[in-house]
């Protein structure tokens, strides 16, 4: 266990910055945005949720499937080994650590995506535990920590006026280990304050809701008239899916220049009429009503029935914020009954 | 309960039992005080849920297409922006004046979210509401009162409609313009207008460099309202999926170009965009274009008017301007 | 090495075979020569077709038929358009196998009815010849199948030819339009089944068609007393990966390009309704 004054931190982006590429987030113009760091850039400290999440070192927005180009042959070329820079992120909040275990799931599962794989294993993740959450946050429904983060290689405490850095994988300590010069041993008073910290935290929510069974109750809960009211809000624009660090939906699309040219996948949003209309013309969801429904059977049906019951939802509250109708999971969450107390 | 509320409820009531419409958009409260999402009201009952409070922002104009599908007469209630939008959609007829029944709300603008937590620790608050020029919050620990003026939407301190320019029927007495609002109007997008082209060129990719293509902006905008938008199309595809700054740019353009003469300035696109781009600045400098071009014109002030990029003028200018 | 999944092998088409005014059948081999994959009757494969793109698409020949795939494919879109377009050794791009194929255990020893429609011959051929190739493993084969027109019959030659004469095999065809050189069956699909009432008892029912072809040959099925277990169909869904990751294809719990596209009635039944 090491620390850090938070007046100090410049040194340790410095230090880390040569252990790979450093990415913090950072406040510029009107939002929080996961960037690179360069000198004399400040993390923001304070914001709990980036604009995107983090998701997007490992999955991102669009990238370069294959390459092909038509000599005497045809040619392709697989760009996936070239993935996978050394990257350290720094403060990745413990929603969206917990997120990444989510992606996991679909990129790690068979068949493995190689390109994510080799980002995941290249990136060292540094959470940072928090203080005070927000009204939309309800990480806490999905048991996260808001003071934790136990996929992260480190997690990085906040208690005030330090940052204690607790190493949980291999790499974290590897990474603690060069770190030397840079932070202090940190004291069993300080493993108190920690502790302090993520009690206080826990307590703090104002947002309960239990998503305890709800599973189960949306397993007959498909022709239910409950969405023929709700999806009239929707807008079908992408910003929820897009947001969500567990969203992982992808179209592939062809960029050609002359005989050659690339195969690229993007983030594509089931919210988008067009995700699923077929060449033909058939549309298994017509409406924005089987759309709205699918977005949110997937998160707390579908993917807890795929997956062992993890629900594919962490509570970053980010839908919750921005959603231009005020149309989100939380809302879904709470009139399925899902409300403990909280307003 | 407000005398506001208690005139929208009854006003809708009113209309849903007399068989008037069958559907009444408004707004109603929701989790948080900062959420009102427009109400889809179908009966007397359900109007009791009707809210006209700081944060009822949103334009329910953007479902009247849609309702008026499904309902020979829909009840709307308007501010005085989201009213414009009824004129753009009766000046592109995809909307006929006796498909609505519009109850006029005179509005002296909307509260942002993010100034008042910047004031106020957020979990703490409770309730913000109006009471005269001020604005009461309440927290968990007591209440505070603050001037209202100082936690508008950036939006509405531009406003020079507050008040609806069409109606059935107006609710309460008009407010009048707030003080400045010209001067205001394009000051960000004169100041970015002086820059250099280069510098310009630098100040817009930075922005669009976050536009993520989830196109709240185009969905959000009464003003875009085509039946099938030529960026949804696949065959052939106009616009890459791609997030590259090329396709971005083609599209933030494009948008930007099809609304010029029809953008009635309310300012959504910018407020709901969740990368924080300053989209009401290029909307502005294609009105400011137009005003000199054109002569002064603003969108949706009436239902019979002409755009001024609808229609040709033999004195129209014809030429391209280098600036 | 790991291999990215998304990446396909070369292949090359080696022979474009009309079928009707709007299907062709590509025959695709490995470019070096070998193996492109192994696979089940039923199963699917990515077709990609520089720089155009990538879709899904039935295989239709059997794998008892060695050294190549087949794909029957009718011109819907911008893909498939350009498909018709290639000239026999133009090279493409395939990988799979993709999707779970029929049940070809389960079917062994019973007899089979097959039901299908237009294009949707194409994933019931590949059992149909992966059947008779296996003859004795398998009952009496009846094969029920209609187009819009006689123009619109894929696969002519096994329909009229090699098909009918082999042993406890009969074809049946029916189109939606008559027309002058057509002195068989008019009518739908569905109608023409009940009409031809097939018993239920040991058979085992595998349809294909459109959507509203397969609505109604179900209704007839269960009309007529098969049982869902006994009815076996495919499905249809937009998808990008084949590989259970890019979520176009999920239904339920199930994303159709792993689990399916075959379901059993009984399997569909308790999945949404939404294909």
């Amino acid at each position: 266990m090491k620390k850090i004054a938070k007046t100090k931190l410049q040194e340790l982006w410095q230090r880390l910055s040569a252990e790979g590429a450093l990415h913090l987030p950072v406040r510029s113009d009107r939002v929080v945005e996961f960037v690179r760091w360069q000198e004399d850039v400040s993390a923001d400290l304070d914001a709990l949720n980036a604009f995107l999440p983090p998701k997007k070192y490992f999955y991102p927005q669009t990238e370069t499937v294959l390459k092909y180009q038509f000599e005497d042959t045809l040619q392709l070329t697989d760009v996936s080994s070239l993935a996978g820079e050394k990257t350290i992120l720094f403060g990745v909040r413990p929603c969206d650590a917990a997120a990444f275990s989510l992606m996991d799931k679909v990129y790690l599962g068979e068949p493995v995506d190689e390109a994510y794989r080799r980002r995941r294993e290249s990136t060292v993740v540094i959470a940072l535990g928090c203080l005070e959450p927000e009204e939309t946050c309800f990480c806490l429904a999905f048991d996260i920590d808001p003071g934790k983060a136990p996929g992260a290689d480190l997690l990085a405490a906040d208690t005030g006026t330090e940052l204690v850095f607790i190493a949980q994988s291999s790499k974290g300590e590897e990474l603690l280990a060069k770190l030397n010069g840079v932070l202090q041993e940190a004291t069993s008073g300080d493993e108190n304050k920690v502790k302090d910290a993520q009690e206080r935290a826990r307590e703090k929510y104002v947002t309960r809701v239990s998503v305890h069974g709800l599973a189960e109750k949306l397993d007959t809960f498909f022709d239910s008239v409950y969405w023929d009211r709700l999806y009239r809000r929707c807008i079908a624009c992408g910003t929820c899916t897009y947001l969500c660090p567990t969203c992982h939906c992808f179209d592939l699309q062809e960029y050609a220049a002359g005989r050659s040219g690339e195969r690229i996948r993007c983030w594509d949003a089931c919210m988008f009429p067009d995700f699923t209309q077929m060449a033909g013309g058939h549309n298994p969801r017509p409406t924005q009503k089987e759309r709205v429904r699918q977005r949110f059977m997937h998160k707390l049906n579908y993917f807890p029935r795929q997956h062992g019951g993890e629900y594919a939802c962490v509570g970053c509250g980010r839908c919750v914020r921005q959603c231009p109708v005020h149309l989100d999971i939380l809302e879904v969450i709470r009139e399925m009954g899902g409300a403990v107390d909280g307003r | 309960m407000s005398t506001a509320n208690g005139k929208i409820r009854s006003s809708a009531a009113e209309a849903l039992a007399e068989g008037r419409v069958t559907l009444v958009l408004g707004w109603r409260k929701k989790d948080f005080w900062w959420q009102s999402p427009v109400a889809f009201v179908e009966s007397a009952a359900e109007a009791e849920q009707l809210t006209f409070d700081p944060f009822s922002v949103y334009n329910p104009v953007k479902y009247l297409l849609e309702a008026a599908g499904c309902h020979e007469k829909v009840g709307v209630f308007v501010k005085g922006c989201d009213s414009r939008g009824i004129n753009r959609l009766l000046q592109d007829k995809r909307l006929e004046r006796e498909q609505v029944l519009i109850f006029g709300l005179p509005c002296s603008g909307m509260v942002d979210p993010v100034k008042i937590r910047a004031a106020f620790p957020a979990p703490k608050i409770c309730e913000v509401a109006r009471d005269g020029e001020e604005l009461l919050v309440r927290l968990s620990d007591g209440q505070e009162r603050v001037q209202t003026a100082d936690f508008l939407l950036e939006k509405c301190l531009t406003c020079r409609h507050p008040n609806p320019v069409v109606y059935d029927r107006l609710l309460w007495e008009r407010v009048p313009v707030r003080s400045g609002v010209d001067a205001l109007r394009f000051a960000r997008v004169s100041s970015v207008a002086q820059q250099q082209i280069q510098e310009r060129y630098a100040y817009w990719t930075r922005q669009f460099s976050r536009c993520i293509r989830c196109f709240a902006c185009r969905n959000t905008c009464p003003a875009c309202n085509c039946r099938s938008c030529i960026f949804d199309q696949a065959e052939p595809r106009w616009l890459g999926k791609a997030s590259d700054m090329s396709d971005t740019l083609n599209y933030q353009i494009t948008r930007a170009f099809h609304v010029a003469g029809r953008c009635f300035e309310c300012g959504e696109c910018e407020r709901i965009c969740p990368a924080g781009i300053p989209l009401q600045e290029l909307n502005r400098r294609l009105i400011m274009d137009i005003d000199k071009y054109f002569g002064p014109y603003e969108a949706g002030l009436a239902p019979g008017d002409l755009p001024p990029l609808g229609t040709y003028r033999g004195e129209d200018p014809a030429g391209f301007d280098e600036s | 090495m790991a291999v990215n999944p998304l990446l396909p092998q070369v292949a090359v088409v080696t022979d474009v075979r009309r079928e009707t005014p709007d299907v062709k059948t590509f025959r695709v081999e490995a470019a070096d020569g070998g193996e492109l994959f192994a696979y089940r009757p039923g199963q699917c494969a990515m077709v990609s077709l520089f720089p155009v793109g990538e879709a899904l698409f039935s295989i239709t020949s059997s794998p008892t038929r060695i050294g190549f795939l087949e794909f029957s494919i009718k011109e819907t879109g911008m893909l498939t358009r350009a498909l018709h377009e290639i000239e026999p050794g133009t090279e493409i791009g395939v990988r799979g196998p993709y999707g779970n194929g029929f049940p070809v255990e389960f079917l062994r020893g019973k007899d089979l009815l097959f039901i299908g429609g237009g294009i949707a011959l194409a994933p019931l051929r590949s059992l149909i010849n992966y059947c008779l190739d296996n003859r004795d493993d398998y009952g009496r084969v009846d094969i029920i199948y209609g187009a819009r027109s006689s123009r619109d019959l894929v696969q002519r030659e096994e329909l009229f030819v090699n098909w009918p004469r082999l042993r406890d095999t009969a074809v049946h065809l029916t189109v939606d339009v008559r027309s002058d050189d057509w002195e068989g069956n008019v009518g739908f699909v569905p109608a023409f089944l009940e009409q031809l009432n097939p018993v239920p008892e040991g058979k085992a029912t595998i349809t294909c068609g459109p959507p509203v072809m397969i609505k109604f040959v179900l209704q007839s099925l269960a009309k007529m007393g098969y049982q869902p277990e006994n009815v076996i169909t495919t499905l249809e869904m937009k998808m990008k990966c084949g590989i259970g990751k890019c979520g176009r294809c999920n239904i339920g719990d199930k994303y159709v390009c792993r689990s399916g596209p075959v379901f059993t009635l009984a399997e569909l039944q308790k999945l949404p309704n939404e294909y």
